[in-house]
C-alpha cells in the first residue's frame, strides 16, 4: 500500500478522535443507546404482557336469578369484573361505561330442564377491543357450562359421560432454543449492524470531505504531490475504520445489555422475563461471529465509499448532512421491510441486493443456518458493490467542478 | 535567462466565460515575478491551473520542463503554492500540520524535523508552533500556511495574496521570506493587487485585466514607458487605455 495512503489514514483517524463530536457519534451513542434501547424494549414487552394478563373486563350481568349456576361461573372468572347497572345496558356498552353486558333470559333454566337449546344474550361494541375479548372469555365459560349440562343429562339417562371425550390438541414446539433466541435477535442484530455501518462512519465521512472543503484545507491537500486516488483511499480507510469500531461497540454493548438483563438485572422475582429467556436460550457460535464480522466489513466498505462520494458534492457540513439524511432512509426502509415481513422466504436473488442481502444472511446465520450459496452471493455482490463505490469516489474526487463548486 | 516556469498561451473557460485568456509569461531563477491585477482579474485561476488543481481549456505551462497536463504529480512536487483562502487543521498543532504535509511530500525523520525547525525560525513561528492551530491569529495561520506550502523546499514558489489581512510586522516577515527565497535561487511568483508591495519586491511584473495580459515588463521600464510615477499610476493608465 502506498505510504501516502497510510499517512492520510492515520491523520484522519487522529483528527477524528480529537473531535469530541465524532467520539460521541461513534462510541458513546452506540455504547449507551443500544443497551438503553434493548433493556427498555424488553421491559416494555414484559410490562405489556403482564398488563394483558392482569387486565379485567367490566361487564354487567342481568338475569342472575334465571340461572344461578351459570351466573356463578361467570362471576368466578377472574378476568371478568361484574358491575351492577341501574341503567340501560345497551346504552352503557355504547358509551363504553362497561365493556359488555350479558343477559340470561327468563326462560333459560326452563329450556335447559326441558332439554331444549337455550341461549344467552351478549351485548358488545366491536370497536372496543376489550369488548371483543368478552366473547372469547364467555365461550370458554359456556363450553364448560355445556359440558356440565350434558353430563347431567347423560347421567340422568344412565349413559357414561366418557362419551363426551372429544378431540383435544397437544402442541409440541420443535424449534430449538437457538432458533427461538435467534428469532428475536435475528431481527435486532442485522438491523443494528446495518444502522451503525452507516451512522458510525457518517460523521467522519462528512468531516474529511465537505468539512475539509468548508475549512479551506482541501485545496492545500490537493496541491501536494499525492495522487488523488491515494487521498481518497486514505480517507476511505479512515471512515471505514471508524464505522467498524462503532458497529463492534454497538453490537458488543447490545449483547452485554442482553446478558445483564437476562442474568440478574431488572427482571422481577417470578421469572427472567423475555430478555432473560432470549439471553439464556441464545448463544452465538464462534464461526457465526467470524462470518458476521466478515460480511459487516464489506457492508461497511460499501457504505463508507458511498457516503464519502455523496459528501464531497456538498460545500459545507450542513449541506452534506442534508444529502445523506434521505439516502439513509433509502437503505433502512427495505432492510426493515424484509426483516419484519412474517414468513418471508427470500429467493436467491435477494442475496444480491446490497444491505438487504447482509440482513437476510445475518438472520440465517444467527438461527444456525449456513447456506453456502447465500454466503458466497452475499460476499461476492458486496465486494463488487464496494469496488464500484470506491472507484466512483475516486472519479468524483478527480473532477475539478466538484472540488471547486462555489 | 533559462526559464524555470513558462506559461504558454494559457486559456481557462468556465461555462463559456473566459477567466484566463491566452496568457503567456516566463519566470527565471532568482527572480520575484509579480502577477498584478484587480480582484477578479484571473490571477487565482492562473495559479490554480499552474498548480494543476484546475485543468486548462487550452495552452499549457511547464515547470522545470514538466508539463502541467501530462505530468501533474511531478509539477506538484516542484512547486509550493500558497492559496488565498487558507485553512489549517485546527485540531492539530502547527508542528503536526507541517509534519503531515512533510510526510505527504515524502519527508521523514530528522530531515523533516530539521526542515520544520528551519521554517519556524525563518518565519518567526517558534512561540506558537506547538500550540493548537485552531487558536491562532490570522497572521499566525498565514505563517503556518506559508511554511506548509514550502515544506518540501520546492524550486518554484507561488504566493497568492500572501500579505492580505496581515499586520505590519507579519507582512514584513512574509516579504523577507520572499526575498530570502529569491536570494537562494528560487523562482518566486507573487500575486497581489497591492501595487506598493509589488513595486518594493518584484523584478518583473505582468498586469492582468479581465483575464488578459495588458503589460509584461520590468517595473522600471513600465514606469518610464507609461510616464508614470509608480506602479499604481502605470496600472491606472493601462487599464483606462485598454477600454
Amino acid at each position: 500500500m502506498p505510504k501516502n495512503i497510510i499517512t492520510i489514514w492515520k491523520k484522519e483517524l487522529k483528527d477524528t478522535i480529537r473531535d469530541r463530536r465524532t467520539l460521541v457519534a461513534m462510541i458513546l451513542m452506540p455504547m449507551f443507546l443500544m443497551p438503553a434501547m434493548t433493556i427498555g424494549m424488553f421491559k416494555l414487552m414484559d410490562k405489556i404482557m403482564k398488563d394483558q394478563e392482569k387486565q379485567t373486563v367490566k361487564i354487567a350481568l342481568s338475569g342472575e336469578d334465571n340461572s344461578p349456576e351459570l351466573a356463578e361461573m361467570i362471576k368466578s372468572q377472574e378476568k371478568l369484573e361484574i358491575v351492577s347497572m341501574n341503567k340501560d345496558e345497551r346504552k352503557a356498552v355504547k358509551e363504553e361505561e362497561i365493556d359488555a353486558a350479558v343477559v340470561i333470559p327468563e326462560d333459560f333454566q326452563e329450556k335447559i330442564e326441558k332439554q331444549e337449546s337455550a341461549s344467552i344474550d351478549l351485548i358488545i361494541k366491536s370497536t372496543n377491543t376489550k369488548s371483543a375479548n368478552v366473547a372469547t372469555i364467555l365461550s370458554v365459560i359456556i363450553t364448560e357450562f355445556n359440558n356440565q349440562v350434558l353430563q347431567k343429562r347423560f347421567s340422568e339417562q344412565n349413559i357414561d359421560s366418557k362419551i363426551l371425550s372429544k378431540v383435544s390438541i397437544l402442541p409440541e414446539d420443535v424449534a430449538t432454543e437457538k432458533e427461538t433466541g435467534g428469532f428475536v435477535l435475528g431481527f435486532l442484530i442485522p438491523l443494528f449492524i446495518v444502522m451503525w455501518s452507516i451512522i458510525g462512519g457518517q460523521y467522519t465521512a462528512i468531516d474529511v470531505s465537505a468539512g475539509e472543503k468548508e475549512r479551506k484545507t482541501l485545496e492545500s491537500l490537493l496541491l501536494t504531490s499525492v495522487k488523488r486516488r491515494d487521498i481518497v483511499f486514505g480517507k476511505f480507510l479512515a471512515v471505514s475504520s471508524v464505522a467498524f469500531v462503532s458497529v463492534v461497540v454497538a453490537i458488543g454493548s447490545f449483547y452485554a445489555a442482553l446478558m445483564y438483563a437476562g442474568g440478574f438485572g431488572p427482571m422481577d422475582a417470578t421469572g427472567s422475563g423475555i430478555a432473560g429467556s432470549v439471553a439464556v436460550n441464545f448463544s452465538i457460535e464462534p464461526q457465526a461471529i467470524l462470518l458476521l464480522l466478515a460480511v459487516s466489513v464489506f457492508l461497511i466498505l460499501m457504505f463508507s465509499a458511498i457516503i464519502l462520494s455523496i459528501s464531497i458534492f456538498a460545500k459545507s457540513f450542513k449541506e452534506a448532512q442534508n444529502y445523506i439524511g434521505p439516502s439513509y432512509l433509502v437503505v433502512i426502509l427495505p432492510v426493515v421491510l424484509v426483516n419484519s415481513i412474517p414468513g418471508f422466504e427470500p429467493t436467491l436473488w435477494y442475496f444480491a441486493i446490497p444491505a438487504v442481502n447482509a440482513t437476510l444472511l445475518f438472520k440465517e446465520v444467527l438461527m444456525g443456518t449456513y447456506d453456502f450459496g447465500h454466503i458466497i452471493l452475499t460476499m461476492g455482490s458486496l465486494i463488487i458493490y464496494s469496488t464500484i463505490a470506491i472507484l466512483l469516489a475516486v472519479k468524483i474526487y478527480s473532477k475539478e467542478g466538484v472540488l471547486f463548486r462555489d | 535567462m533559462q526559464p524555470i516556469l513558462s506559461v504558454k498561451n494559457l486559456t481557462k473557460e468556465f461555462k463559456g466565460f473566459k477567466a484566463v485568456d491566452n496568457v503567456s509569461f516566463e519566470v527565471g531563477e532568482g527572480e520575484i515575478f509579480g502577477l498584478l491585477g484587480p480582484n477578479g482579474a484571473g490571477k487565482t485561476t492562473i495559479i490554480r491551473v499552474i498548480a494543476t488543481v484546475l485543468a486548462p481549456t487550452s495552452g499549457t505551462a511547464e515547470i522545470l520542463g514538466f508539463d502541467i497536463v501530462k505530468q501533474p504529480e511531478e509539477v506538484r512536487k516542484n512547486i509550493g503554492v500558497l492559496t488565498t483562502d487558507i485553512g489549517v487543521y485546527e485540531r492539530f498543532s502547527g508542528r503536526e500540520n507541517l509534519r503531515y504535509f512533510g510526510e505527504l511530500y515524502g519527508l521523514s525523520g530528522d530531515n523533516l524535523e530539521n526542515r520544520i525547525n528551519e521554517l519556524a525560525k525563518l518565519l518567526d513561528m517558534k512561540d506558537f508552533i506547538d500550540r493548537k492551530s485552531g487558536k491562532y491569529s490570522t497572521g499566525m495561520k498565514q505563517k503556518l500556511a506559508i511554511a506548509r506550502s514550502v515544506i518540501h523546499d520546492p524550486k518554484v514558489l507561488i504566493f497568492d495574496e500572501p500579505t492580505s489581512g496581515l499586520d505590519v510586522l507579519a507582512s514584513q516577515t512574509v516579504r523577507n521570506f520572499m526575498l530570502n527565497s529569491k536570494e537562494s535561487g528560487k523562482c518566486v511568483v507573487f500575486s497581489t493587487h497591492q501595487m506598493r508591495d509589488a513595486e518594493k519586491l518584484c523584478d518583473r511584473v505582468v498586469i492582468i485585466h479581465k483575464g488578459k495580459i495588458i503589460a509584461n515588463d520590468k517595473v522600471e521600464v513600465l514606469k518610464s514607458k507609461n510616464n508614470a510615477i509608480d506602479l499604481e499610476d502605470v496600472f491606472m493608465k493601462l487599464v483606462k487605455s485598454s477600454f
